[in-house]
């Protein structure tokens, strides 16, 4: 199986490189004035294996967000609905796709990285971790977590990677279709039969703190934030564009009339049942807009959770991976067939 | 014409719903594989190819509902199974095996390809001007499919034993899919569905034999016995019965209701 591979020099942050003091400089001022850098400039090593990681996660999440609204393609309640559907995972996948050509540019091959995320090296966004039981959940990942993809990558149209950036515009295009289809599947529920409005909210449940998880932990505990900001690799902060996304989705939702709950989670990213049958969740009561600041105010999602699920120990870490090794492997003779690419090492999962 | 006499409204219905149930179900078990196909950009063009069989359907289905009333989305989530006139081929699960998807599109699109020209002669001008847009689409699938089994064939030899295995395999239920439809005949000679020169059959397995020779894969399809009974009638293969449930699941839960 091992015959072929193509092994390729790992890329790691090395803070103790010493790079040259005048490149360094020229390099800060050119992103300080707001300058783009391409794939054939000079770059200090760390800034290249910091985009590199950042724009692989980023494709890896594209690959792996496919999935859990793939599993409803076959069960899309109208001709209509599944189209939409249909087209929609496989913007998710051409995303992947055009993430991952970025990064091969900066040094990484395609089949390495496909083969670090089925083997657990490399990771995906934490929110794919998360259950999508009912049509309902496919609303609202539609909604609320492309809400918050759009809220980011807008954010990181602005950063200094000129591949990266042109990249980020072009998705962010087709995020705007997704949003607005996830906007009309949410109103068609809220505006349908009790039955469609209660599954509505149940989804809603479900999805709201794992959105407000979606941009990171607070900045006091992201160690990232610092020199991925001076490059300008980040732009904005992770709690910077969590309160803009509360201000923009607290006031929609309840418009909408869905009802912003704090809930507690099971194991498999249900809202947890009381012994006396009723879901564990309150209202969040901090849900105001204050008038002093501009801002709508919220309960912070359970910090020890992310943690939790982002060390693979979420609801569905294990099976997402599977199913994308599954993939993967069912797929080898084929590549073999047309690429003659080689086999995968074994799971770290 | 744009109107089309009572007597001729369900052979014809029958027929233009053999061919959108043939491509729901195609465009259906080719999404399946929307986000986990072999090779990204493969998986790019697979999900467009079930978007486009998908959107054929509905289109025919509208055809259909305005010929004998309801809605597209009644006629594809909303009937019992046996009401379903789809072709065997486009059933079966192919427990996502590369091979056996490649052959069912290989077999479906190119008589997608003869049945959309014959189509784009019927005397019916809604029928004719839609079916002449598919038949362009259609050409594209052909193309791609026609790719893939030289690509297998060419492959090695694990390659080219899982492609001829795929073929053999699906070959009988291929040659299913040309069991006439209730009324077929009716529907010919009124010029709704007009004769070709040749005899679709024949042109269907010489397109076919040209490319799998090619490829250096063999062929063994024969004709179906006139009185084969099948699909078309609403005979339907087991893989259909779950193929509905998870099709309609949602569906079903509300079906006056908008979603």
């Amino acid at each position: 199986m091992s015959a072929g591979v193509t092994t390729a020099v790992e890329l790691k942050m090395d803070w103790e490189i010493q790079e040259d003091p005048q490149r360094t400089a020229d390099f800060q001022a050119r992103i300080d004035a707001k300058g783009l850098i391409e794939v054939d400039d000079w770059m200090p090593h760390n800034y290249r294996v910091g985009m590199l990681r950042m724009c692989e996660h980023h494709a890896n999440s594209e690959i792996v967000g496919a999935l859990p609204e793939g599993e409803w393609i076959t069960r899309a309640p109208s001709l209509l609905r599944k189209l939409a559907l249909i087209a929609k995972v496989q913007d998710e996948v051409g995303h992947g796709q055009m993430l991952y050509h970025v990064c091969q540019d900066l040094g990484k091959p395609r089949d390495q990285m496909l083969r670090d995320l089925c083997t657990g090296k490399t990771k995906y966004h934490n929110v794919f971790n998360y259950p999508a039981p009912t049509w309902a959940d496919v609303a609202m990942i539609q909604w609320l977590v492309d809400g918050a993809a759009i809220l980011n990558q807008k954010s990181l149209a602005e950063g200094s990677y000129g591949p990266y950036v042109r990249t980020m515009k072009r998705i962010n295009m087709e995020e705007a279709f997704h949003f607005k289809s996830g906007e009309d599947m949410v109103l068609t529920l809220m505006s349908g039969t009790p039955r469609q409005k209660k599954m509505a909210q149940e989804a809603f449940d479900r999805w709201w703190a794992p959105c407000l998880m979606f941009f990171g932990p607070p900045d006091s505990d992201s160690t990232k934030t610092g020199p991925f900001m001076t490059w300008r690799i980040k732009t904005k902060t992770n709690d910077t564009l969590r309160q803009t996304y509360v201000d923009r989705f607290a006031p929609a939702a309840k418009a909408l009339g869905l009802i912003i709950h704090v809930a507690h989670k099971d194991k498999d990213g249900m809202v947890a049942i009381k012994p006396d049958g009723n879901p564990d969740m309150v209202v969040d009561e901090q849900i105001q807009f204050d008038e002093e600041s501009g801002h709508w105010g919220f309960t912070q999602p359970d910090w020890d959770e992310f943690f939790r699920v982002i060390k693979g120990n979420g609801p569905c870490n294990k099976q997402r991976v599977a199913l994308r090794r599954f993939s993967h492997e069912q797929g080898h003779w084929v590549r073999q067939a047309v690429m003659g690419s080689a086999g995968l090492p074994p799971s770290a999962n | 014409m744009d109107m089309i006499t009572d007597d001729l409204k369900t052979p014809f219905s029958q027929l233009l719903l053999s061919i959108a149930d043939d491509k729901l179900i195609q465009g259906h078990r080719a999404s399946d594989w929307t986000g986990v196909a072999p090779i990204l950009e493969e998986d790019i063009a697979f999900s467009a190819i079930a978007q486009e069989e998908i959107a054929h359907a509905a289109e025919l289905y509208r055809l259909v509902a305005d010929l004998t009333g309801g809605n597209a989305d009644a006629l594809a989530f909303g009937r019992a199974a046996e009401e379903y006139r789809c072709a065997s081929i486009v059933e079966l699960v192919d427990e996502f095996d590369w091979a056996t998807a490649i052959a069912r599109h290989f077999f479906c699109d190119h008589l997608d390809g003869l049945r959309f020209g014959r189509l784009a002669n019927s005397c019916f001008t809604p029928v004719a001007g839609l079916a002449a847009r598919i038949q362009a689409e259609e050409s594209v699938h052909i193309e791609h499919v026609d790719t893939w089994v030289q690509h297998l064939g060419h492959g090695g030899d694990d390659a080219r034993g899982r492609m001829q295995q795929a073929l053999d395999a699906l070959a009988p239920h291929a040659s299913m899919m040309f069991e006439a439809t209730q009324g077929g005949e009716l529907v010919e000679s009124a010029g709704l569905f007009p004769k070709a020169d040749a005899d679709m059959f024949d042109q269907w397995l010489t397109g076919l034999k040209k490319i799998t020779g090619q490829a250096g894969l063999t062929l063994n399809v024969t004709r179906p016995a006139p009185d084969a009974v099948g699909g078309r009638r609403g005979q339907r293969s087991g893989d259909f019965a779950e193929l509905l449930d998870e099709m309609s699941e949602v569906y079903r839960q509300e079906p006056e209701a908008a979603w």
